[in-house]
């Protein structure tokens, strides 16, 4: 089939939809009249549940280092301030990639527009970095003085050796969880589900879009 | 111009440009209830940068423009159907049932077929293409280099000359 013909079928299809596709002018004029959402409007009732959860936790969290400071474990008043200082640097990023992500030029060109939306979807795998990074304190947060003073060899090692494989799973985490390893196994066990499918979908869209602006022409 | 009088300018250039938005959609999406929320997406999309339309571009370009990217993004979403809080109306298009999908061709239905089986981007260039767009207005909605856009519509196009003609020898 030469150009020509495919330009035809094409045309043919055309003349088949001016002839059968109408219009339904009132619900066009009636999108007219939506008013444009806010910001929280627009995102589903989940994520702003995560979203709010997320602040209360960080709340909660800051109340209770500042009411027990002056009778806490120093294990715990560190290991919940590395806690909540990743939490609210989670939380920080997530509310500004949904600004930058609203903010976007839709009419400007698809390249450049879909560079920008995925790069910055594909980008929330930085907040499962850090939170992977908490992983350590975890095992830190009631750990006590007395442990260490008076507690035999094995009471003391154990957390210690439990506390070095969580430091070094984090770390692990931390450096290879981004776009390159988007392919292994256990990257894509970690994020299996469908609430990740839009971060791996972009993802897979830059890949493209990297792809075709190294196309080279031919001469 | 009142709200109004640009609702009504709107209007009028979607209706102008009914079809670039149905084969879009088309293209996109197989499951027609998904076709229906594409397009008012797309409709929706376009009335918010109404106000922005700028007339150094044709309205089909800048049409083309919105209409594509809105259907590349809601390929990734998670949830298709009813994102927006906000109810939207009912359907935008009506189909006079004429028998249109019996009376296309062979031929028609695996171009269609095609389309839809190409990655998103190359998707655009080819509808793109068929609208017969100049490689310069097809780059300045892409946002490619002339030269680009041939190579990579001549790509396509060889694949698809290989599919018609691996269907002529089957």
């Amino acid at each position: 089939m030469e150009d020509n013909d495919v330009i035809n079928l094409w045309k043919s299809y055309d003349k088949k939809l001016e002839e059968t596709l109408s219009l339904n002018r009132k619900n066009v004029t009636d999108i007219t009249k939506i008013k444009v959402g806010s910001l929280i409007s627009s995102m589903r009732p989940i994520k702003i549940f995560t979203l709010l959860v997320g602040i209360i936790w960080v709340i909660l969290v800051d109340v209770l280092i500042i009411k027990l400071y002056p009778v806490a474990s120093p294990f715990f008043l560190i290991s919940a301030t590395v806690q909540v200082v990743l939490t609210k640097i989670a939380v920080g990023v997530y509310i500004y990639q949904l600004i930058l992500i609203r903010q976007i030029d839709i009419d400007a060109s698809i390249l450049s527009t879909q560079k920008r939306l995925a790069g910055l979807q594909a980008s929330t795998i930085w907040i499962t970095r850090l939170l992977f990074l908490q992983l350590p304190v975890w095992t830190t947060f009631f750990w006590s003085r007395r442990m260490f003073e008076t507690g035999n060899t094995f009471l003391y090692a154990l957390p210690i050796v439990i506390t070095l494989g969580f430091t070094a799973a984090a770390l692990w985490l931390f450096l290879n969880i981004k776009i390159e390893n988007r392919d292994k196994k256990w990257f894509r066990l970690i994020f299996d589900g469908k609430e990740w499918s839009p971060v791996l979908k972009s993802m897979d869209l830059l890949k493209e879009i990297r792809e075709y602006q190294n196309e080279k022409p031919v001469a | 111009m009142n709200l109004v009088d640009t609702s009504g300018q709107f209007v009028g250039v979607i209706e102008n440009h009914k079809g670039i938005l149905f084969k879009i959609a088309n293209s996109f999406c197989q499951n027609s209830e998904d076709q229906k929320d594409l397009v008012q997406e797309i409709v929706l999309q376009l009335w918010r940068s109404f106000s922005n339309y700028s007339r150094e571009f044709k309205y089909s370009t800048w049409i083309y423009r919105i209409a594509l990217n809105v259907a590349i993004s809601y390929q990734r979403r998670e949830h298709r159907r009813k994102q927006n809080t906000q109810a939207l109306p009912e359907e935008i298009f009506g189909v006079a049932d004429t028998g249109m999908a019996d009376s296309m061709n062979e031929h028609l239905l695996l171009l269609q077929q095609f389309i839809a089986e190409l990655k998103d981007l190359d998707k655009a260039l080819m509808l793109l293409y068929l609208e017969e767009k100049s490689q310069k207005e097809i780059g300045e909605i892409m946002g490619l280099s002339e030269s680009n856009v041939a190579t990579k519509v001549g790509r396509i196009k060889n694949k698809l000359k290989q599919k018609f003609l691996s269907l002529k020898t089957t």
